[in-house]
């Protein structure tokens, strides 16, 4: 990637990070994962949503932790409903 | 108050308490992370079992420990008036429930809290061992005490007034029923279930839950005041 963006923690306690889309691809893949997909498809679908994710943040320096989730739950709906469904309710289950 | 009689408020004091639903996130957390983490299906099963296994230890302990410290202030037999008081602590907590159990936001974030609430999730993403999911069920349960508390107390009144099989009998009713919400949530994990389905189904209807959870309250309160308070005093008269 050869352009940096700034990820603000949302619960500000951290302070920021940089995008790290490897971390990014890692999440969404233990969501269709989780989804009881196959890992070929899993890593596939994560491949695609980090493409449409980076694409999105070249417009905007300097996001939240919470734009990246929405953003990556948009996009992994068109490809996976259901771990869309997983990603958005990972922080909302407790 | 005789055996089956106890024993149906033990029961029904169960089933409210199985109305609950942090032991059942803490588990659809920790079978996501499981999954995700590719690990097999038996680490899977191990893991959840040993969770449910942690929750049905920390029930029975919440349990006798209440009971303990019940006959050790109130003796084996239970005044109108301790009936009373617990009476009001099941209203007092069913109206809670009725207006904060759940947060009024997308998924299904419980009251409890909030420190709590990400220990709970940080812990059970770094749960790899069977023995800190044993440890972790019995944190959740722990962690629900403030809504537990009064199917638990009540159930304490009612199992110290019996023989001391019945006692013993009447804690493997209550830690059984209240596990029931879990035990279901563990086989359909176990079994394949999707795990989105559950989450899905717990969101939809966790106003439904709440609205049961707080109207079973009421309803044993209602049952324990008519038969240990107004029967006795009018029964004394």
């Amino acid at each position: 990637m050869d352009f940096t963006v700034d990820i603000i923690k949302h619960d500000g306690k951290r302070s920021t990070e940089k995008f790290d889309r490897s971390k990014l691809h890692a999440s969404i893949t233990a969501t269709c994962l989780s989804a009881r997909t196959p890992e070929g498809q899993a890593k596939t679908i994560a491949s695609s949503v980090c493409n449409e994710v980076e694409k999105w943040l070249r417009q905007h320096p300097e996001v939240t932790s919470r734009d990246i989730r929405a953003v990556s739950v948009k996009h992994l709906k068109r490809y996976h409903p259901e771990a869309a469904y997983l990603h958005e309710q990972h922080h909302l289950i407790i | 108050m005789n055996v089956p009689s106890s024993l149906a408020i033990v029961a029904f004091a169960a089933l409210i308490h199985a109305s609950f639903q942090l032991s059942v996130s803490v588990l659809v957390i920790l079978s996501s992370h499981t999954i995700g983490a590719r690990h097999s299906q038996v680490k899977l099963l191990r893991l959840t079992t040993s969770f449910v296994i942690g929750a049905g230890v920390m029930t029975i302990l919440l349990l006798s420990f209440v009971s303990l410290v019940v006959l050790s202030l109130l003796g084996a037999k239970i005044s109108p008036l301790a009936w009373a008081i617990a009476c009001g602590m099941l209203v007092g907590i069913a109206i809670s429930i009725w207006m904060f159990y759940y947060r009024r936001e997308k998924g299904t974030t419980l009251w409890i809290p909030r420190g709590m609430a990400e220990y709970l999730t940080e812990r059970t993403k770094s749960t790899k061992l069977s023995a800190e999911a044993f440890g972790l069920g019995l944190s959740s349960v722990f962690g629900e005490l403030l809504f537990i508390i009064a199917p638990l107390t009540v159930a304490a009144l009612a199992l110290v007034q019996l023989p001391s099989i019945w006692q013993l009998t009447g804690i493997a009713i209550y830690a059984f029923i209240s596990l029931l919400s879990l035990l279901i949530v563990w086989v359909l994990i176990s079994s394949g279930h999707k795990l989105s389905s559950i989450q899905k189904w717990r969101e939809s209807n966790k106003y439904f839950l709440q609205f049961t959870a707080g109207s079973g309250l009421i309803i044993l309160s209602v049952f324990v005041y008519t038969s240990q308070v107004l029967g006795n005093v009018v029964g004394g008269v």
